[in-house]
């Protein structure tokens, strides 16, 4: 290859020193596409009048009114716990299966179809499809059950393929060496293969609670009556009513507290590795 | 080791995997995602008679479909997110290829992965009535515009419109890009770009033949999980559109809500034909250029 290289590339351009900066200039210009409007919330939350768009006038105010005015807590509770429900329930499901997967000799490349499906097919099909199903040829009343169905089908695509990544490198020759040193086979799965694979399912884990913790998508069909968070969210900033400065309250707080999160996490992550 | 002729030590093979709490998993998918998809292509083709389904197969739904202009925003909405999916790959692939390869720094890595990580906490919602205030008749960005003299009134176009929902998707719909791609460039072995730049390659040509080559599953994954998301997204447009740009979520939502649940479900199914069209021509090119090239790289040697 390198000898047919003069002949069709001059590689004058390359050279530029603004190439090797190229990838920090986008990388910037998208972290301030997506920071800046986060930080206008975190001023306007602190702004007398948050909707008129010019920050000013400081005061607490909207913080005093999230304690006062707490419609928003039931909403969060039930987007919690449904989150924790899609993640456990994700976690099993995703070992059940991640770990089958490269063992089975026929239909391995059906099954990855049929269980990633969902990634290829846009939110509002799946839930206009589940609503369909479920509501109108079934005739069952939607609610709670109906939301963790929904968030399940997309979420659990996500966690097989985190415990994919793991299980496919799963050497299936320490069970053997494992039975021949007279483990039965739950000892195998608690003492061998749980540890091996227990990273990927801890970060299928987290990806299925965040996916159904922000799910708006699917939900909007399946919901019935139940406000999730980011559906009450929505429909806050829908509105042109006094409530909408309280959304950019919470939201510096959920950024703050999420913040910490993500920083111990990943301080754990790469503290770990370093050592 | 028996024999693995018999069925019953198969089963108690220790590699081997106990099939039942599988296709239990397996079958309960069935129920709740293969059986609705099927049902929503036979609703499309179903009558709706005083607000129930009536077997009877034939295509008004989708005559309405095209009578009605409902099937415009099938091609609004792919057009939106076709849009926003090439901003982000030229803004993503310069940046992960720098992320992974380009700093050597662990801070700024564990920095700039926990900045992208932090977003998917934030309510959309929050994020994207932001955008209202700023982009708005009174807001920042127009009086900066008529400050500096380039215009001399407001632009009513900035919000409430198209150009407002694809400036409100960028910034969502970053993150979901960069992290596959820079999973996947960070998987090419250094030992490989080095030899590429002991071998006389320019960085444009590594980047074009090593690095790009190798980071094809990761843009595939990136492609995924921000243009197929995008297509289902209520948010953005109906916060930014104002009304004004109707995406398949809104006109699938307003269906369901008057009990259209025939040409909900037809307008869904075009969708998917649409998409799985363009799925095919994209394999076909795709495939195409992969047998122009394989003969071609022969012939140097």
């Amino acid at each position: 290859m390198s000898k047919a290289l003069p002949l069709n590339y001059t590689p004058t351009i390359s050279e530029w020193p603004i190439w090797k900066k190229l990838g920090a200039l986008t990388g910037i210009l998208a972290l301030v596409g997506i920071y800046a409007p986060i930080l206008w919330l975190m001023v306007m939350s602190v702004s007398g009048e948050p909707l008129s768009g010019i920050p000013g006038d400081f005061t607490g105010q909207w913080y005093n009114a999230l304690a006062t005015n707490t419609n928003w807590l039931w909403p969060l509770w039930l987007s919690v716990l449904l989150g924790i429900a899609v993640a456990l329930t994700c976690m099993v499901c995703a070992t059940l299966v991640g770990r089958a997967i490269p063992r089975i000799r026929h239909g391995k490349g059906a099954i990855l179809a049929v269980t990633l499906l969902p990634l290829m097919i846009p939110g509002v099909v799946v839930g206009t499809a589940l609503f369909l199903y479920l509501r109108v040829l079934l005739g069952l009343k939607m609610g709670m059950w109906s939301l963790f169905a929904g968030h399940l089908v997309w979420s659990f695509p996500f966690a097989l393929l985190a415990v994919l990544v793991v299980a496919l490198r799963f050497d299936t020759r320490l069970l053997e060496s494992g039975a021949d040193l007279g483990a039965n086979a739950w000892q195998r799965f608690r003492g061998i293969e749980f540890p091996l694979l227990k990273d990927g399912i801890i970060s299928g884990g987290l990806f299925a609670f965040l996916l159904s913790f922000n799910e708006i998508a699917r939900s909007i069909y399946l919901r019935g009556r139940i406000e999730t968070l980011p559906i009450y969210l929505w429909q806050q900033a829908s509105t042109k009513t006094s409530n909408v400065p309280l959304i950019y309250s919470l939201n510096v707080i959920i950024l703050i507290v999420s913040t910490v999160i993500v920083g111990i996490a990943f301080w754990l992550l790469f503290g770990r590795r370093d050592k | 080791m028996p024999s693995p002729s018999s069925s019953i030590t198969r089963f108690a093979s220790p590699s081997g995997v106990s099939p039942f709490g599988f296709s239990g998993v397996i079958a309960a998918w069935t129920l709740i995602v293969i059986l609705p998809l099927l049902g929503l292509v036979l609703w499309s083709f179903l009558k709706l008679e005083n607000f129930q389904l009536v077997w009877e197969p034939n295509l008004q739904a989708y005559r309405d479909l095209l009578s009605s202009g409902r099937w415009e925003v099938t091609i609004r909405t792919l057009r939106i997110a076709a849009i926003v999916t090439a901003i982000e790959l030229v803004l993503a692939v310069p940046f992960a290829v720098w992320l992974a390869k380009g700093t050597r720094s662990t801070p700024v890595k564990v920095v700039t992965l926990a900045a992208l990580t932090i977003p998917f906490f934030l309510s959309i919602s929050a994020r994207t009535i932001v955008w209202r205030a700023v982009l708005g008749l009174n807001g920042p960005v127009n009086a900066f515009l008529m400050n500096i003299g380039l215009t001399d009134r407001p632009l009513d176009w900035l919000l409430f419109s198209e150009f407002a929902v694809i400036v409100g998707l960028i910034g969502p719909y970053f993150p979901p890009m960069v992290f596959p791609l820079y999973l996947a460039v960070s998987l090419i072995d250094d030992e490989l770009l080095a030899a590429s730049k002991d071998l006389g390659a320019s960085p444009a040509f590594t980047f074009w033949h090593v690095i790009l080559p190798l980071a094809l599953p990761g843009l595939g994954a990136g492609f995924i999980f921000t243009f197929i998301p995008m297509i289902g997204d209520p948010v953005v447009p109906e916060l930014l559109g104002g009304g004004q740009v109707v995406v398949l979520a809104s006109s699938v939502k307003s269906l369901l809500q008057v009990l259209n649940y025939t040409v909900a479900a037809a307008l869904s199914v075009f969708m998917l034909a649409i998409m799985a069209g363009l799925a095919a021509l994209l394999a076909l090119m795709l495939g195409g250029r992969l047998k122009q090239r394989r003969p071609a790289g022969k012939v140097p040697q």
